[in-house]
């Protein structure tokens, strides 16, 4: 088999929903920097059904990439090999702290993989709420607009952060 | 909180995503503070999924602040104005400090 069970669900985590999350983010972005001009010639009644639609679906991207990466992908990551194994290859968590160059991997990346993720979920979550909730006035409405914006920034950079952690650990330490 | 009162006109007001932002930033701040208390020994959260671990718990409390902070401010601001800039700014504070919590070189200055 090309790839093993394990292996798509850790390309299902990172490419499919983290990397749909990031497009998402960086639209709803583009969004709402977008409509702080007036001069737009698309109404803000518009945009803000398409807006709406954005931050919904990545919110709920990102809630299962989350789901999924501590569900799904963390439990294996982090079994314990029985005593005796010197193989650690089915073992990522051991295998990194194993060597000294390679336990920061654990210790800062798959550590802050851990949480972070769960921060952006919640930040992207309430400005689709926003979104869905008041559609044009908060196109319109500088306050909403940018505090939204801010949160979502946070969220676009926690998310790029923690997949190239990912990237890193999957390079070293794959899931096969 | 600082309000500008209750609504009487038929405007939108924007009490609803002032509780659902403020909401994700008490939420990112439980993260960090579940972290920390955890890695400081002071309050573990129990495990709810044994093969994932201690994150399992330590989420879940945090979603569980994060969704009882949303009822309750959604519940008190829904039919008010509500004054964006200090709302703003606390909820960008405790995006911060939550943040910094689920920080792992942060967790040395605790541990």
């Amino acid at each position: 088999m090309l790839f093993s069970e394990r292996s798509i669900w850790t390309m299902l985590h990172g490419i499919g929903l983290g990397g749909a999350a990031l497009l998402g983010l960086g639209a709803a972005l583009f969004y709402l920097y977008a409509a702080r001009s007036p001069s737009d010639s698309t109404g803000p009644a518009a945009r803000s059904g398409a807006f709406a639609g954005i931050t919904v679906g990545t919110a709920v991207t990102l809630w299962l990439a989350v789901i999924v990466g501590t569900y799904v992908i963390f439990p294996p990551y982090r079994a314990t090999p029985p005593p005796g194994v010197s193989d650690l290859s089915e073992f990522p968590r051991a295998m990194l702290l194993a060597a000294p160059g390679t336990a920061w991997l654990h210790a800062f990346a798959m550590e802050s993989k851990e949480h972070m993720p769960w921060i952006a979920s919640m930040l992207t979550t309430a400005v689709a709420f926003v979104a869905v909730r008041y559609r044009s006035k908060m196109l319109q409405d500088p306050s909403l607009r940018r505090l939204s914006m801010a949160l979502l920034a946070v969220a676009f950079a926690l998310v790029s952060f923690v997949s190239v952690m990912g990237m890193f650990v999957n390079k070293v330490a794959p899931l096969d | 909180m600082a309000t500008t009162g209750f609504s009487m006109a038929t405007r939108e007001v924007n009490g609803s995503g002032m509780a659902a932002l403020l909401a994700a930033g008490i939420g990112s701040m439980a993260m960090g503070a579940a972290v920390l208390l955890n890695e400081a020994g002071i309050l573990v959260a129990p495990t709810l999924y044994a093969p994932a671990g201690g994150v399992s718990g330590r989420t879940t409390l945090a979603t569980i602040v994060w969704l009882v902070a949303w009822a309750v401010l959604h519940n008190r601001w829904k039919a008010r104005e509500i004054a964006p800039g200090r709302v703003g700014a606390l909820t960008l504070i405790l995006v911060a400090l939550g943040l910094l919590g689920t920080f792992p070189p942060v967790w040395a200055l605790f541990g």
